[in-house]
């Protein structure tokens, strides 16, 4: 069972999530120094954060008709709701919060980055940007649903949308295990409401940029954030509801499900420098067509076992 | 020591770089993009993301608009050098990252950032105009999803308008939806496009309905410029004597370089990366035993991927007659098929000049091809190309336009410097 | 109810109008689409805060998807292109504001007049397994009918709005393949 509700978890859960997202930058950026031909060490594994000084000092954009307010508005949503997902996810015994329905609250969080997105696509009045809001719409449509069905596969599962429940009911055979095509269903969700790697496509280069076009300074900053943060949420999301929480021989729950989160991160980051953009015309017939009646599938299995337990 | 001043000098460790190459000026690009990845500053594909501007190759006045564009819409701290020859380059860069020091963002925010911004004489040759955003490069951009291209960024004519922009109109589509008009010019000084193509679209929703292609922009001198790919081309037509190991080196690496804009626009910058460095490999004169397996590996995972050409089966579809009717020749019109097959054609002619890098025979310009097509002065390869992209783009959606335009990736260097080719045979 | 609650409860409450007043008072789409939206969500929050979690954070995922698809398609249809000229929620002013006052004098009587009964059973434990049991259970032919009404509804109205038939699509003779679309799909139909 998970612990919650200590005061200090409000503090941790945040600071830990920021670890990992730049756990992750650093990790892509020795990936490419790799790939680039550089030397390949801890300098270059922190150069990317020297854009964070850079971007507080940086003068904020000024666009002739843009709208300031929800420009702002959307590139905020983008990280907070990131951190807010991470209220619900318990790290070890821990957890700031473990509501009846935290499932669904990770699920709305993210869901919150579809009007995060599409608002920092408005703002700036610039047509690519614009299209770069829109696009992460079109590819929301594709991979929000095969990312309900496998939330709701974990919770058939456990019969419960209680994050701590779920992990408690993985006891001996993981989720991931023979829920294998939720999992990944899952996986690729993550990457895509982090709109990274192969689901980039609202910050396409192609769109030189896209939503992260016409950002600079701070604002350019907090959108970042929130890709790599969403990334490390998702992850650490996957470890309670496929991996079974921190539950591990040996080591402390805690230890456990940092090292099953770093695992999960680690995969991730390298998936996504695997895979070109799938843009979202290809993606949606695809999503609909054959991702979405697997899931369903796959949502029925646990649905089953648990009939005739 | 002021908080600010140590902030700037980290932050100006590792400038973002807005590289504007224009026609002529791809050797200055090779050279500066060869640069930037050896030290790690990264490549900002729009103003906004960028630090520094390094304006690649010759003077354009043509591009003085854009550019100066792209420089207005840069957010201070900020520098812009201009390296007109390849050799420049290095100086331009550190030029450029000293001025992003402390006491240059003074002069910047002082300075009315039209005008030459803070950075004025450096050593080099620096200062140039700049910005022209990759995106909406030709015009003011950022007004322009509401409506008619951007001529009307500023002037504001009729009060009501906001901001000064115009009403878009409507107009019939393919979906039945009659949706606003967006004038949306591409070039000439986007980020992963031939330098200086300027493509102008009609969007409704991100369908291309119309497309008007400017004449490439040319610089004043003829001479500054120089067709950097076909260049062995040109000195065998002149009659100078081209070893074929040369010009197929050539060749390969700029396959490579199409290769790596295509991945890039794709959205596969590991791989793109990987592409860009086997290319300057190449081009430094690295000996085929040092690039042969890396090259099979890059090989084997691009052409071999199935998610990449299941993103591009279907799109841009050149029959090889097609080709053939528009005077297109090379590995395009080889292809005959769709982006995919164009790809995995470069790929393939890559592997086949692999054993001739070191050939020594003369270079017969009748029987090589140079990296477009057969090359002739009078109708250079990449001229078809361009001829081609109207009809190939109208009907398209946004992304799969640059696609189509990337797997082409016509060259206008060959284009603007004709003249020297005349020169040369005359 | 404790006091965080308490809390929460008036600050939504009063939230939640404000906002719905805003839809009516700015003038762009773009910001009217997402004050309606910040009006549901806190709409959302207050139902969590009174007991019924499930439905409340349900109502938050939902009403985001749902306004940011509207938004879309609220801006693409206004009459004045894209939504940049300033525009008004307002119409027929005189006989939305009779039509609007009798609803809202309606209801508050209502509130008066009903003659609210007193809880009997003591309070569940868990909200979300007593929706989910009245759902699936008594409530079961309502949501299946609903669900294929729903359903019935999306196709009707994508095949009214489509202008392209199967005869577009594969030939006079139904035997083209892969069917002439104008942007293909990923599955290769």
């Amino acid at each position: 069972m998970v612990e919650a509700g200590a005061w200090w978890t409000l503090l941790a859960a945040p600071g830990l999530l920021v670890v990992l997202a730049a756990l992750a930058v650093a990790g892509n950026a020795v990936l490419d120094a790799r790939d680039a031909g550089r030397l390949v060490g801890v300098a270059g594994a922190v150069r990317p954060f020297l854009g964070v000084p850079r971007a507080l000092v940086a003068q904020p954009r000024r666009l002739p008709a843009q709208d300031r307010l929800l420009w702002r508005t959307g590139v905020v949503t983008v990280p907070v709701a990131a951190v807010l997902s991470t209220l619900v996810v318990p790290f070890g015994g821990r957890v700031v919060a473990d509501p009846s329905v935290g499932v669904v609250w990770f699920n709305a969080m993210e869901v919150l980055t579809w009007a995060g997105l599409w608002l920092a696509g408005w703002g700036p009045d610039a047509a690519f940007s614009l299209i770069g809001g829109y696009r992460f719409l079109a590819q929301g449509l594709a991979y929000e649903l095969p990312l309900m069905f496998a939330l709701i596969s974990a919770a058939t599962g456990a019969e419960s949308l209680r994050v701590g429940d779920i992990a408690a009911a993985q006891d001996g055979l993981w989720y991931a295990v023979w829920m294998p095509l939720a999992f990944a269903a899952y996986l690729a969700g993550v990457l895509a409401f982090s709109f990274l790697g192969p689901f980039a496509y609202p910050a396409g280069r192609d769109l030189a940029g896209g939503v992260l076009g016409e950002v600079s300074g701070a604002d350019r900053l907090l959108l970042q954030a929130g890709r790599w943060l969403w990334l490390a949420s998702g992850a650490a999301m996957a470890v309670p509801l496929f991996l079974g929480g921190g539950a591990g021989p040996g080591l402390p729950s805690w230890a456990w499900s940092l090292v099953k989160t770093l695992l999960v991160l680690g995969l991730l980051v390298w998936v996504a420098r695997r895979l070109p953009v799938v843009r979202a015309d290809r993606y949606v017939e695809f999503a609909w067509v054959v991702l979405i009646p697997l899931t369903i599938v796959q949502a029925l299995v646990p649905a089953l076992v648990n009939l005739h337990r | 020591m002021d908080l600010t001043g140590l902030t700037l000098r980290v932050a100006a460790a590792r400038p973002h770089v807005l590289l504007a190459a224009v026609p002529g000026g791809t050797a200055v690009r090779l050279a500066a993009e060869r640069l930037l990845r050896a030290r790690d500053w990264p490549r900002a594909s729009t103003p906004a993301q960028a630090d520094l501007l390094l304006v690649a190759g010759p003077d354009l006045p043509e591009l003085r608009t854009p550019l100066e564009r792209l420089w207005r819409d840069m957010p201070a701290p900020r520098a812009r050098v201009h390296a007109r020859t390849a050799d420049e380059v290095e100086d331009a860069l550190n030029a450029g990252r000293a001025l992003l020091g402390p006491p240059a963002v003074r002069h910047a925010s002082a300075a009315p950032p039209a005008d030459a911004g803070g950075h004025r004489e450096g050593d080099h040759g620096a200062r140039e105009r700049h910005e022209g955003d990759d995106q909406t490069p030709g015009h003011d951009g950022h007004g322009d999803h509401r409506g008619h291209g951007g001529h009307g960024g500023h002037s504001g004519g009729q009060t009501e308008m906001p901001g000064g922009l115009p009403m878009a109109g409507q107009g019939a589509d393919r979906d039945g939806l009659t949706l606003d008009q967006l004038h949306l010019p591409l070039g000439p000084l986007l980020a992963d496009w031939p330098a200086g193509l300027t493509v102008r679209l009609v969007l409704q929703g991100d369908v291309v309905q119309r497309v008007d292609v400017d004449e490439p922009a040319r610089p004043i001198d003829d001479a500054a410029a120089e067709a950097f790919w076909v260049q062995p081309w040109l000195r065998a037509a002149s009659g100078e004597p081209v070893p074929v190991g040369e010009a197929v080196r050539r060749r390969a690496a700029a396959h490579l370089d199409s290769l790596g804009r295509l991945l890039a626009v794709a959205g596969w910058p590991a791989e793109a990366v990987r592409a860009w460095r086997l290319r300057d490999d190449l081009l430094s004169g690295a000996p085929r035993a040092a690039v042969a397996p890396r090259l099979e590996r890059f090989t084997r995972r691009v052409g071999r991927s199935r998610t990449l050409a299941w993103l591009t089966r279907g799109i841009g579809v050149v029959t090889a007659q097609k080709a053939r009717e528009a005077g297109v020749g090379g590995p395009a019109a080889r292809a005959g098929g769709d982006v995919t097959s164009r790809y995995r054609q470069w790929l393939a002619d890559i592997r086949r000049d692999l054993p001739r890098l070191e050939d020594p025979a003369p270079l017969d310009v009748a029987v090589e091809d140079s990296p477009r097509g057969p090359w002739s002065a009078e109708h250079p390869p990449s001229a078809a190309l361009i001829a081609l992209l109207p009809r190939l783009l109208e009907g398209t959606e946004l992304a799969a336009a640059r696609l189509v335009v990337a797997s082409l990736d016509p060259d206008p260097d060959e284009l603007v410097s004709r003249g020297v080719v005349e020169v040369a045979r005359g | 109810m404790g006091t965080t609650d308490t809390v929460l409860l008036v600050a939504l409450g009063v939230l939640a109008p404000v906002f719905g007043v805003l839809v009516f008072t700015l003038n762009s789409m773009a910001r009217v689409t997402f004050s309606l939206l910040a009006s549901l969500v806190c709409v959302g929050g207050v139902t969590a805060v009174l007991g019924l979690p499930y439905l409340g954070v349900v109502i938050v995922l939902m009403m985001v998807m749902e306004m940011v698809i509207m938004a879309v398609f609220m801006i693409a249809y206004m009459m004045n292109p894209a939504g940049l000229m300033p525009m008004s929620m307002l119409h027929n002013k005189r006989g939305a504001l009779a039509v609007s006052g009798a609803v809202f004098a309606a209801l508050v009587a209502g509130i008066f007049l009903v003659p609210w009964p007193d809880r009997t059973a003591s309070r569940p434990r868990d909200t979300t397994f007593q929706v989910g049991s009245a759902l699936m259970t008594e409530q079961m032919l309502t949501m299946v009918i609903l669900g294929f009404v729903l359903l019935a509804t999306m196709v009707g109205a994508t095949v009214l709005a489509t202008h392209r038939g199967r005869y577009d699509r594969f030939g006079d003779d139904l035997d083209q393949r892969p069917a002439e679309d104008p942007v293909g799909g990923g599955v290769g139909r």
